[in-house]
């Protein structure tokens, strides 16, 4: 027996091996799917590789970014959350709601950033919970909750758009750091944050555990149901989180917001590695699958293709992506 | 029971088959048969012959190779060696659909029916009947499902009811209409009492002979020797994956073939006995301890002692499993008393047995024991997870140090703690499963079929770890259904049988008779 | 509001399917109308709604969507309004052939029917045998004075994008033929026309990679408002709102601010609130003896602009 202390800290929970060829492909895989994209916007156009762009790519990648972390907690147990999109609409508007109230610029922009979260935490929890509890599908429970927090968004706005917003919030949705949004900074520290929680923590040892087989978690001594709760509260507040991003980035808040965006979030995901049944995936995965949905959008309007050909590319390029991953995936374990 | 004629029985069948040969000519004869998967050999030499129209008994312990022969015979598994003449031609059917063409079908012991179809659509579901513009004819479908329950006397069954809302009886038998549907000629029946009431056990033996009347061949399979006794005309005892026997049944007697069945086992590992040690106070005490699955009130009771290994021996579904999985409050438990260290307990989850300190190395090791995905070490650790973390994150170091301390202590044979579980070797993968319970060090700990699947070797060396546990005075519980084991690890074994105690044999009266006696006990009482 | 109310409504209503609307004689009238989760229909609703209590001589009933594809329910609802027997239907109908069919029906039982916001197909309603006006905005007229008011500003050679709404709806295509009749008009040069599907986040980011592309461009004239609110925080975001003019549509109540301080220059207000209205009044008017209208009658559109 032989115990390597270099290549362990990083890897003993995946059971990978630090350098070897496959562990670099394993991980690297989907990163070369993006290198390779990214060569190809910046030989086929003439604006993708400027820095303005590099900026606006990075905005532009931030709410899927932060809805794909969260999804990517609960797609490691192997459920599924179609709520989020719904749930960045509701958690906006009850914002709006706040950030509207007369009581101090400082204030309300706390408020709504509380109020944002807590919204979002709370609906992920009723997610988690309801379906943990009966054992029921998670991909229908949150169906359900995609029409409740859609319709309660509506009935909370009254329909309406949500505007004017005090100008320090909006100044801090388009502030940036040498060329580097704000936003998305705080999209990748969600990011950093959530690969610590998964790779150096308990909890996250057992949400791979679940994904794998929640019958050895279970005979191990842990609590199942407050693991999977937990998933989908983190996704919940998420969605809270990128609720702020996107009235911070538009100055608005609206009630038909986010319609679709649990797909984005969920293609990130899968793109990145992560496997759809759980117990495999990385937030590494997510982030470089998140790019590559955004690197694509934005270089094929950049080649000024119609928007019919954009989206059938996109649609091409996920299901090439998956493909792809599932033969390496293939190739690595044995 | 006396065992007296082992030996002889085995040389008298040559004569007697070619005697009765000429009477009855054979439909299918099958000739030195093998089967490898990997290393291990499932089959190494079985040989058998079917005659038209005969109901003929295939017996043997567990493991035996009952099923695989099945398998082969219904294509779902290509011989490795060996070959099988149906009519005197070579069959070599290319999968089960090939079988059921040639006219071999399978009744299983788990059903293949679809519960929420009708009776009529699960009969024609192999062949549905079409009208002549390629629709279902659903007249057609329940004439045909009509004649089929007719012909094996289900006539108080309605052809239009879903499956699910009838009885795990009728269901049987509905797979037994179904494969009779095509023109069947050899009709396996596997454990098809298991589940079944003593009346429908009746039932099912007359339809049998109806349909053996038809000329129909019928191979039985069973562990109820008193079925095998009553209705059948030959027997074939498999052991260890070779034919031993196949005998007239007026000629052979059930003391007879249960011995045949055990035969001698290798000296090697009969051996390896228990050293006895000195037994502590009692750590877990059962009074009526009875799981939902249980029919009869008295349930289980026992005492076990620290340091004591402890045997649970009894047939496929005799409850040995399901009594460790309500111990450890994985299943609810219907009635009666637990005891730990005697004061009363009732876990309501696995999480409150762990605390308690016992442990449960589970007989599914790929869903149940391991997550195969992960590492070596994670595994390890995924039960003492306090152990190696603070505060919720975990030290890797020590995640590592505990994986590679346990793993010397339990001589693991792995390329690196950081490999996944997967890479492992059955026998070493079982390793990381007793280490992950260890790393709690439990008082208590439940095994079930701790060997299954390991290789000689890995088994010794398990044996080895298991008894150097009980020095250390933890309580053990073992399930396994090779005897052989129980009789070298335990101190003591209960016979279970449909949930209940059938007996008790005391270390100085253990032998595979014994225990396979009282096994066999649940209906044939006369034995 | 009773919106879904009315399908219970219906129900009950059914057995006394023959006996007068209401007791006490006023007429009744069905309104049918899109997607209520879209902030354009809400006001239209909420002006039904004041039109009803200011007039006081009829009685409203009203029904609206899910979604704006949910076409469905607006077909159950023209039925379930015959079955009650109302005097009038009023419709913004959801798809402009397959409601052809279910008005013909109120029609035959003799109800006054006036489709605004969106007309019925005319060769729909030809196959049909319907005759039957438009009470409406030409959204294709709307969009051209919105994109007039860019071309005068910008001038000849302008360079131009249209971020246009949901491909396939009805008005999303009028008013991007309406901004092509400007740009041909004004000689302005169209450098990309590219869908955001109505929607701001979209908008923002599809105007943010025009612009990389096209950092050369002048002017952007969005679909609707909500499209134009993110083409403005990108203009703002690539410090671009000086030299770039934009022109939205619906002059919904979040653009105002923009409007006055000129981050955008100009939009369409085709009075929704008042559109049902109008139409409920035309249909008050036949039922009271008027003659039917016929053909198209334009609702008023106008072009809203920070200068007031």
């Amino acid at each position: 027996m032989n115990v390597e202390a270099t290549g362990l800290a990083q890897t003993a929970f995946t059971g990978r091996k630090k350098l070897s060829f496959k562990s670099v492909l394993r991980e690297a895989g989907i990163g070369l799917a993006l290198v390779a994209l990214v060569i190809i916007f910046s030989v086929t156009t003439e604006h993708f590789l400027t820095a303005n762009n590099i900026t606006n790519i990075l905005t532009q990648v931030t709410i899927n970014l932060v809805l794909a972390v969260g999804m990517t907690f609960v797609i490691l147990i192997g459920g599924i959350d179609l709520s989020v999109g719904s749930l960045l609409a509701l958690c906006a508007v009850v914002a709006g709601k706040a950030i509207s109230l007369d009581v101090g610029v400082p204030m309300a922009i706390s408020l709504a950033v509380l109020a944002a979260v807590l919204a979002g935490t709370v609906c992920g929890l009723l997610n988690g919970a309801i379906s943990a509890f009966w054992a029921l599908p998670s991909f229908i429970i949150t169906l359900g909750m995609l029409n409740v927090a859609r319709g309660a968004a509506l009935h909370i706005s009254d329909a309406r758009t949500i505007y004017s917003f005090p100008s320090e919030f909006n100044a801090f949705g388009s502030m940036t750091l040498y060329g580097i949004p704000v936003v998305f900074l705080v999209a990748l520290m969600l990011a950093l944050l959530a690969w610590f929680v998964l790779t150096r923590t308990v909890f996250g040892r057992l949400l791979y555990g679940l994904g794998n087989s929640e019958e050895a978690v279970r005979l191990a001594g842990h609590s199942v149901f407050w693991c999977k709760v937990a998933a989908f509260t983190i996704c919940g507040f998420t969605a809270g989180i990128a609720a702020i991003i996107y009235m911070a980035r538009l100055n608005i808040s609206s009630p038909i917001a986010g319609v679709g965006f649990e797909l984005n979030a969920i293609a990130a995901v899968i793109i990145g590695g992560t496997s759809l049944s759980g117990g495999r995936g990385s937030v590494l995965g997510t982030l470089l699958g998140a790019f590559i949905i955004g690197v694509l959008a934005n270089g094929l309007i950049l080649l000024g293709l119609s928007d019919f050909m954009r989206q059938m590319i996109t649609g091409v390029v996920i299901i090439v992506a998956v493909i792809l991953d599932h033969y390496r995936a293939k190739y690595t374990r044995n | 029971m006396d065992i007296v004629q082992t030996r002889e029985a085995s040389q008298g069948q040559t004569d007697n088959q070619e005697t009765l040969q000429d009477i009855s000519p054979d439909i299918l004869t099958v000739r030195d048969l093998h089967k490898n998967f990997g290393g291990v050999k499932a089959l190494k030499g079985v040989s058998l012959s079917l005659r038209a129209g005969e109901v003929h008994a295939l017996v043997g312990e567990n493991g035996a190779g009952k099923s695989t022969l099945i398998k082969i015979l219904t294509g779902v598994f290509q011989p490795s060696a060996g070959d099988i003449l149906l009519d005197g031609q070579v069959y070599k059917p290319a999968g089960p659909r090939d079988a059921k063409f040639r006219g071999i079908q399978v009744v299983h012991q788990e059903f293949n029916l679809l519960p929420h179809l009708s009776v009529a659509e699960n009969i024609s579901f192999e062949q549905m009947p079409r009208t002549r513009l390629g629709l279902l004819d659903k007249k057609e479908m329940d004439r045909r499902a009509r004649v089929a329950l007719d012909a094996i006397g289900l006539q108080d069954v309605d052809v239009n009811a879903r499956v699910y809302s009838l009885g795990i009886a009728h269901r049987q038998l509905i797979e037994i209409a179904r494969a009779l549907q095509s023109d069947s000629r050899i009709l396996i029946l596997d454990e098809p009492t298991a589940t079944l009431t003593d009346r429908e056990t009746d039932r099912l033996f007359n339809i049998v002979a109806a349909i053996r009347a038809q000329g129909v061949t019928v191979v039985f399979v069973s562990h109820h020797l008193n079925e095998v006794f009553a209705n059948c005309d030959r027997v074939t005892v498999l052991r260890s994956g070779e034919t031993i026997v196949t005998e007239e049944i007026s000629e052979t007697s059930p003391d007879q073939l249960v011995a045949l069945m055990v035969g001698r086992r290798l000296a090697k590992e009969m051996a390896l006995e228990k050293t006895t040690t000195e037994l502590g106070s009692v750590a877990l005490s059962l009074q009526n301890f009875r799981v939902a699955k249980s029919p009869y009130e008295e349930g289980v009771s026992f005492d076990l002692r620290y340091g004591e290994i402890l045997g649970i021996a009894g047939l496929v579904g005799a409850g040995r499993t399901e009594l460790l999985r309500g111990i450890f409050g994985i299943d609810p438990v219907a009635s009666g008393q637990m005891m730990r260290e005697g004061t009363p307990v009732s876990f309501a989850s696995p999480r409150e047995a762990i605390k308690s300190g016992i442990g449960f190395v589970t007989e599914d090791r790929k869903d149940e024991g391991l997550i195969l995905d992960m590492a070596i070490a994670a595994n390890v650790a995924l039960a003492a997870l306090e152990k190696v973390s603070q505060k919720g994150l975990l030290n890797r170091l020590a995640e590592l140090s505990l994986a590679d301390r346990l793993g010397s202590m339990l001589k693991l044979k792995s390329g690196g703690l950081s490999d996944r579980a997967a890479s492992l070797s059955g026998g070493n993968q079982q390793k990381v499963v007793i280490a992950k319970w260890l790393a709690r060090d439990p008082s208590v700990l439940l095994l079930d079929e701790p060997t299954r699947g390991v290789d000689v070797g890995a088994k010794a060396e398990i044996y080895a770890i298991m008894r150097s546990l009980a020095q250390k005075g933890v309580a053990m519980l073992v399930v396994s259904s090779e005897l052989p084991e129980l009789i070298t690890l335990c101190d003591r074994i209960l016979v279970l049988s449909d949930h209940r105690v059938q007996g008790e044999i005391p270390r100085e009266a253990f032998s595979e008779e014994a225990i396979l006696r009282l096994a066999y006990q649940r209906k044939d009482q006369g034995i | 509001m009773k919106i879904l109310k009315v399908a219970a409504a219906a129900a009950m209503t059914f057995a006394l399917a023959t006996a007068p609307a209401m007791a006490d004689d006023k007429p009744v009238v069905g309104l049918v109308m899109k997607s209520l989760a879209n902030e354009f229909f809400k006001n239209m609703l909420e002006g039904a709604n004041a039109h009803e209590a200011k007039r006081g001589d009829y009685v409203l009933k009203a029904v609206g969507m899910q979604s704006e594809a949910d076409i469905e329910t607006q077909i159950n609802a023209v039925e379930n309004f015959i079955t009650q027997g109302v005097d009038a239907i009023v419709i913004a109908p959801a798809d402009s052939r397959a409601l052809v069919p279910p008005l013909k029906r109120a029609m035959e039982a003799g109800i006054v029917v006036i489709n605004f916001d969106v007309a019925l197909d005319e060769k729909a309603k030809e196959e049909n045998g319907v005759e039957l006006a438009f009470v409406g905005p030409d959204n294709r007229g709307g969009a051209k004075l919105a994109g007039d008011a860019l071309a005068q500003k910008l001038g000849k050679g302008g360079k131009v994008v249209i971020i246009e709404g949901n491909p396939g709806a009805d008005n999303a295509h009028q008013r991007k033929m309406g901004f092509e009749d400007s740009i041909k008009e004004g000689g302005l040069v169209l450098v990309e026309s590219r869908t955001a599907h109505w929607e701001t986040e979209e908008a923002n980011t599809v105007a943010t990679n025009i612009l990389t592309a096209n950092p050369d461009i002048q002017g952007i004239m969005a679909a609707n408002d909500s499209m134009a609110i993110g083409v403005v925080k990108a203009l703002e975001s690539a410090g671009r709102s000086k030299d770039i003019m934009v022109v939205g549509f619906d002059n919904i109540p979040a653009v105002s601010p923009m409007l006055s301080d000129g981050r955008l220059l100009a939009t369409v207000d085709q009075f929704g609130q008042e559109m049902a209205a109008n139409a409920i009044d035309i249909a008050l008017d036949v039922l009271a003896g008027s003659p039917k209208p016929q053909g198209w009658v334009r609702t008023p559109v106008t072009l809203v602009t920070g200068e007031k």
